[in-house]
């Protein structure tokens, strides 16, 4: 049997991986244009900020594919064939499958603002090895840039440049950043934070046109709100989309609603077609719309359960609690169950400290906690999972909160040098989702 | 790689095993040659003995006369006379406080750290500097509190118990036999290690430029679990002949091997593996080469750690798979390996520098002393 997986990011190699270990006779080939390695995408940054070489981004040591019989194919795919079971590539081979799954992930998406298109160099997003390297050359010649975009890949890309010494003006269509999922004040916290290391936050303005020089390089942008910013280099980072154009045109296309829609079962509507990741829109049995989840987290899981459906099990894909974190620049953020903006507006008990910058808020539903959003300090995301399945009141939560702290030995926060208060969040409904949560 | 800046550059190169790195390991590598080398033989018998001799003329002796600069006191009988050895001790500690400085800054979000750098630096200023010093200064024999069997083996040679006397030698028995494997089975071999060991001290001031340079591979570590060991077991086996011979003292073969021993275990292991190799490689092999691959009193609490409480404790889900974790590791422990295997672990290698959870963009890593559990990882 012959099991092909497209795209060789989290979620394809998880899946090739999972796929192996369930049918250790199967040939298993990962096909990927972007890279021959599987390589740590959330780790862009910090190869960018020259912590890490190329190679350390690569989770595991090469001789790992050998050892396991995963095949490599490094080239583009172009074409599918769902009745032919073929995949066909760039270079004009044709690949047969008997299981193929779909892993191609998400590209970033465009702006369509004046002048953006005539820039031929100076314009960057930040989510592929190819944006790595066009970050890197330009670097040294930029002294101005400007960052469009407030999500969690805005923000690495801000906090990269200046970290080399750039300039940087972190441009947000919202008053502040990431509106998403984190409330004003948590939001005015990794605003400080940001202008602490000398970037400039301008807030509730947007991108209205890019000028450029005579060698076609990003010379200035222009706001709606008529300011012009020298730079250049311009990052757009408002978000990515699912990775779905060839199929679109591909001999026979599998059904596309936002990403490439699969059952419960990560089934396409092509049979013996699975796909996850950041491609993938999952209709689940009780849910309105498909789900498309761009997170590494949940690209693990799908491909896990991808490369198990594929061999044979037929696993439903069972959305866990949402559970993200990040590295605000110098802020963990950590965010369990129901916290972010997409939500109903909820009682929140927010509890700030006085004399560094963290917080935690904890979101309630009635008397139980139902979700914990948690800035500056370090938390045990399984104890905060387990009250909020347990449904603890949020007087007990606040009483057992020390336990779940997850700070280093002898550098707890003080959780009794906190101010709290109740504040409803969101205050309004924020608008859809127009910032991609990225990472 | 970008670095727009030559002091940028410069850095880079240092630290990424550029022709600075190389130079600089070569200037280490230089000096402790000259150290721990130069002989004074008035009738050099040719040979090695011969370029002993020659060293100590032209670059030795220079050490010295600048270490006896550093002698103090009023008249004879209460005087201090330094020498070579004083001046390394003393270049041995500015070193780690001016990198323990870089520490306290780059690290004053994370008590651990801090802590931790604070303790080091001041057991390196009490007891591996001053201390001695003073103890010498007043006519008693220089000894290091700070310094345990099997790293100074020489302090459970049974031919020196008569010139520590009674008291040292009680130290000594304690504190290797019962503080170290107590204290390694609550809190792992880091409240050593990382907290007092003056090599680790270094390492972990000094050195931390370099720490990233430590070999990942599965190579280096089999490599590690031979050398390692087989240094403690010639530990082991030096200790219990020199203890033979010392029972058995009308048996000449037995002392003539047990000063043999003594020559090439001072030579091999003091000399060229923990001085020459493990400090002048940091430009090029990472701060801990003598730590990981030959350092006996490493091994043995590593042992000890296996059984012990201190664990690595691992968020299940959370990791990203970036690596620097790893990368940083300067024991060459493959940490996101464990991390994105959803494992809690114990290594034998694992020092507690804490650097892991420290550059986890994830939070996903804590050092943490559990109960005890006999499970093997």
């Amino acid at each position: 049997m012959q099991i092909i997986v497209l795209g060789n990011g989290v979620a394809g190699t998880t899946a090739a991986r999972e796929a192996r270990q369930r049918a250790p006779h199967a040939r298993v080939t990962l096909v990927s244009e972007e890279s021959p390695y599987f390589f740590s995408r959330t780790a862009l940054m910090y190869a960018f900020m020259d912590r890490l070489t190329r190679r350390d981004l690569e989770p595991f040591e090469r001789h790992v594919y050998e050892r396991e019989r995963i095949a490599r194919v490094h080239e583009r795919a172009v074409d599918l064939d769902a009745n032919a079971q073929t995949l066909t590539l760039a270079g004009g081979a044709t690949l047969r499958w008997d299981r193929l799954i779909l892993a191609t992930g998400a590209v970033p998406r465009g702006l369509d603002v004046p002048g953006l298109r005539e820039a031929r160099s100076g314009v960057v997003h930040f989510v592929s090895l190819a944006d790595l390297d066009a970050c890197e050359a330009l670097t040294p010649s930029t002294r101005e840039a400007v960052v469009v975009g407030g999500g969690l890949i805005g923000i690495e890309l801000v906090e990269c440049l200046a970290h080399h010494g750039v300039r940087t003006t972190f441009l947000l269509r919202d008053d502040h950043y990431w509106p998403t999922a984190l409330p004003t004040r948590e939001a005015t916290l990794v605003g400080q934070r940001l202008e602490h290391h000398g970037v400039t936050l301008l807030g509730g303005d947007t991108l209205a046109a890019v000028e450029t020089d005579g060698e076609g390089r990003v010379a200035a942008v222009i706001t709606a709100r008529g300011r012009r910013l020298p730079a250049q280099m311009l990052g757009v980072c408002v978000g990515v989309r699912p990775q779905v154009d060839f199929l679109r045109e591909a001999r026979t296309p599998p059904e596309i609603r936002g990403g490439i829609l699969v059952d419960e079962q990560l089934r396409t509507s092509l049979p013996q077609v699975w796909a996850c990741g950041d491609c993938a829109a999952i209709q689940l049995p009780d849910a309105p719309a498909p789900l498309v989840e761009t997170m590494w987290y949940s690209a693990k899981r799908q491909g896990t359960l991808a490369g198990a459906n594929a061999t044979g099990a037929s696993l439903p894909y069972q959305r866990p609690l949402f559970v993200n974190s990040a590295m605000l620049v110098d802020l963990s953020y950590t965010a369990v169950g129901r916290s972010t903006a997409e939500g109903t507006t909820l009682r929140t008990l927010v509890r700030q400290h006085r004399r560094r910058p963290a917080t935690q808020r904890i979101f309630c539903e009635g008397e139980q906690a139902v979700g914990f959003l948690m800035l500056g300090s370090s938390w045990d995301t399984e104890r905060l999972s387990r009250w909020v399945a347990e449904a603890r009141s949020v007087d007990w939560v606040r009483a057992h909160l020390a336990s779940a702290q997850y700070d280093v030995e002898l550098g707890p926060l003080d959780l009794r040098d906190a101010e709290e208060a109740w504040e409803d969040w969101p205050p309004v409904a924020v608008g859809a989702a127009h910032i991609g949560r990225g990472t | 790689m970008i670095r727009p800046t030559w002091s940028g550059r410069l850095a880079h190169d240092l630290q990424n095993r550029g022709l600075s790195a190389w130079l600089l390991c070569g200037a280490l590598w230089t000096f402790y040659v000259v150290l721990y080398f130069g002989v004074p033989y008035t009738h050099p018998q040719g040979g090695l003995e011969s370029f002993q001799a020659w060293l100590y003329q032209n670059a030795t002796l220079h050490l010295d006369a600048w270490g006896a600069r550093l002698s103090f006191g009023r008249d004879e009988g209460h005087i201090y006379r330094g020498d070579r050895w004083t001046l390394y001790a003393l270049l041995y500690t500015l070193a780690m406080a001016i990198g323990g400085a870089w520490m306290f800054h780059r690290y004053a979000h994370n008590r651990y750290q801090v802590v931790r750098t604070a303790c080091v630096l001041s057991v390196q200023v009490s007891f591996a500097f001053a201390v001695p010093i003073l103890l010498k200064f007043f006519g008693h024999p220089e000894y290091y509190f700070s310094y345990l069997w099997p790293l100074k083996i020489e302090y459970l040679d049974p031919r020196n118990f008569a010139y520590f006397g009674e008291a040292l030698v009680l130290y000594a028995f304690a504190a290797s036999l019962i503080v170290t494997p107590l204290l390694g089975v609550f809190y792992g071999k880091r409240w050593y290690c990382s907290w007092v060991c003056g090599c680790g001290g270094l390492a972990n001031t000094f050195g931390e430029p370099w720490r990233h340079l430590s070999q990942k591979s599965a190579r280096a570590w089999a490599v590690e679990k031979v050398s390692v060991y087989a240094v403690l077991v010639v530990a082991l086996a030096s200790t219990t002949l020199w203890f033979t011979a010392s029972w058995f003292p009308q048996d000449s073969t037995l002392a003539a091997w047990a000063d043999t021993t003594r020559t090439y275990y001072g030579l091999i292991v003091v000399a060229a593996l923990s001085g020459a190799i493990g400090t002048a490689l940091y430009p090029i092999g990472g701060t801990r080469v003598w730590c990981r691959y030959f350092c006996p009193m490493a091994a043995m609490l590593g042992l000890i750690q296996r059984a012990g409480r201190f664990r690595i404790r691992v968020k299940r889900d959370m990791c990203i798979s970036c690596g620097l974790c790893t990368k940083y590791c300067e024991m060459g422990i493959d940490v996101r390996a464990y991390a994105q295997r959803n494992e809690d672990f114990v290594r034998a290698a694992c020092v507690g520098c804490g650097l892991c959870e420290e550059v986890c963009p994830r939070d996903v890593l804590r050092l943490e002393n559990g109960r005890i559990t006999w499970k093997r990882t």
